[in-house]
């Protein structure tokens, strides 16, 4: 992140703080977050998600492909994260390619285990055509917590995803027509409850923190990134940071996340459910 | 990603004759997690090669398999067998970074040939993340304050694939560092082990392996280690498909009591390292 220069007083509170941070939150609240949807007319399905200085924008766009060999009747998801150059001095160049990859892969992982989302509504003619969501996501600013930004924003732009409604016309010999319905708002959504939301936690002095600063992320040594799926289960964990952890505060930090995972998962999906209905208003965009 | 102009790659519609295996009723497809177990274990409680669930398989250590390495290590772990080479303390490559404590640097690679699948010739992404996760595990271990402003490389080389290569990686990395007398705090072990509803299987196969697949039932994952056993510190945690915290310290219970089993074997591997060396050096002694 861009200098972070903290005196010894700072580093001294974020370590004993006791169960008060810098900004005034309680170790397991996040910080405000504004999520909008829809901003990007070229695309399927869109999410713009900014948590306190971290700001990631998500597009979701529908293609049609053949299905991978060994999964024929299903479709499939790929994603790719890129960190812009603005986001933070680090990422300049090729500086973020790591972290990218890293989210990206976690993300995949995440993403593929359990009942998180139904792959084969995305097939349109079994071993032949497939619909392939592109997802991807571009972080605009770094101000910590990028894991948690994403996912969410993520999870937010497969909710608005519209995916046209393709009919099979009769098979022409080898060749099957795939028919476009010509209603264009004749578009079909994927199940999104149980798709996880990640969910971070770093480890300073004795205590855990959901969400951190990038100051709070400089003065913790490990953490654990954990994904925690709409039906409250864990698909995927991850230790990041130099540091070690003992197993005990490993066990407690992942009960912790799996709490913390449900009720993010819960907010979240009640907000969506309020934007859908709520109708056509005015998009603020990023004028905001 | 970079495209290796230099090495032919395969016509593009090549693909894996497996595929055209005449799979049975059960196996592939099998959705339910009850019908996978009965394939990994029989009647007698007994897995495909004769192991029972909480058997890890035999392991054989050597060093100084490398002789231009600094220190070198060899590990096989059933039919999974890794090199590690260990390069450094040098000079850091980027005199741009100018760090107070030493950096260290991993790669890992597997062999093209050592999956079933045919792996590229340049690091993919899974690669790539698991150079991480094996750099994050050593920064741990490694006293980085003993070689200010120099790298320590690390290279581990899957020559094949049976399962857990992580696990066997990071226990084969920390015998080559120590090996390569790179200070450190404690070695690390790795271990890994499979979930399934009601049976826990330490060191799994690669058949045994969880593999990505949606709509699986309940606990259905895999969990990969890595354990400093006389600090009692994790420095690699890495858990991929479906769990609860619950199951998660169950399954971490077993892996850390299995990585305290394994240290002694691995202190007597670099105790008979050092016997070798002196008595190579009491004859270089004598001869002179």
């Amino acid at each position: 992140m861009a200098e972070i220069l903290l005196s010894e007083a700072e580093k001294a509170f974020i370590h004993h703080g006791d169960d008060l941070r810098c900004d005034g939150r309680t170790r397991l609240d996040y910080r405000p977050i504004i999520l909008e949807t829809g901003l990007v007319s070229n695309a399927s399905g869109s999410s713009r998600l900014r948590l306190a200085n971290s700001d990631v924008l998500v597009g979701v766009k529908v293609e049609l492909a053949s299905p991978l060999s060994e999964k024929p009747l299903e479709g499939r998801l790929e994603f790719f994260v890129d960190c812009s150059a603005n986001a933070t001095p680090e990422f300049e160049g090729r500086g973020g390619e790591d972290l990218a990859n890293e989210i990206c892969r976690f993300l995949q992982m995440s993403y593929m285990s359990g009942d998180t989302i139904n792959l084969s509504e995305l097939s349109v003619l079994a071993g032949q055509q497939c619909w392939v969501l592109y997802v991807d996501i571009l972080i605009l600013e770094c101000g910590g917590n990028l894991y948690d930004t994403v996912s969410l924003a993520v999870k937010s732009a497969l909710y608005t995803t519209q995916i046209p409604s393709i009919k099979v016309a009769t098979m022409d010999g080898d060749q099957p027509e795939l028919e476009l319905s010509e209603d264009p708002y004749d578009t079909k959504r994927l199940n999104t409850q149980n798709v996880p939301c990640l969910v971070t936690l770093m480890k300073i002095g004795n205590h855990y923190l959901v969400d951190p600063t990038p100051e709070e992320e400089c003065c913790s040594s490990s953490g654990v990134v954990v994904a925690v799926s709409g039906s409250k289960k864990i698909t995927a964990v991850r230790k990041i940071g130099s540091g070690s952890l003992h197993p005990e505060s490993l066990v407690s930090m992942l009960k912790t996340a799996s709490e913390v995972g449900a009720v993010v998962n819960k907010i979240l999906m009640k907000k969506l459910l309020e934007e859908e209905t709520a109708g056509k208003t005015q998009k603020v965009g990023f004028m905001r | 990603m970079p495209v290796d102009s230099r090495r032919l790659q395969g016509p593009e519609s090549a693909f894996s004759y497996t595929l055209l295996e005449k799979k049975d009723a059960n196996a592939e497809e099998s959705i339910l997690s009850a019908d996978l177990q009965k394939m990994l274990i029989d009647s007698n409680h007994v897995r495909k090669d004769k192991r029972k669930p909480t058997d890890a398989r035999p392991l054989f250590l050597r060093t100084g398999i490398i002789s231009q390495a600094k220190g070198s290590a060899y590990i096989e772990q059933g039919n999974t067998k890794l090199v590690c080479g260990v390069y450094g303390p040098r000079e850091v490559q980027k005199k741009s970074d100018f760090r107070l404590n030493g950096q260290l640097f991993c790669e890992f690679k597997f062999a093209p040939f050592s999956c079933q699948k045919r792996r590229s010739h340049q690091q993919d992404n899974e690669e790539l993340v698991l150079s991480g996760l094996l750099r994050e595990a050593l920064e741990a271990a490694v006293c980085l304050h003993h070689f200010p402003k120099a790298q320590v490389e690390v290279n581990i080389m899957v020559i094949e694939n049976d399962g857990s290569p992580l696990a066997a990686a990071l226990t084969c990395a920390s015998l080559a560092l120590a090996s390569a007398s790179i200070p450190m705090y404690d070695l690390v072990i790795g271990a890994a082990v499979r979930q399934l509803p009601k049976l826990l299987l330490l060191d799994p196969t690669k058949d045994e392996e969880w593999q990505p697949k949606l709509n699986h039932d309940e606990n259905n994952s895999n969990l990969t280690v890595g354990f400093m056993p006389s600090m009692q510190q994790i420095c690699a945690y890495v858990h991929e498909g479906v769990s609860n915290p619950e199951e998660l310290e169950q399954m971490l219970k077993i892996v850390t009591e299995y990585c305290l089993k394994v240290q002694p074997v691995v202190q007597l591997c670099l105790k008979e390292t050092v016997e070798k060396m002196l008595a190579s050096e009491g004859e270089n002694n004598d001869a002179e």
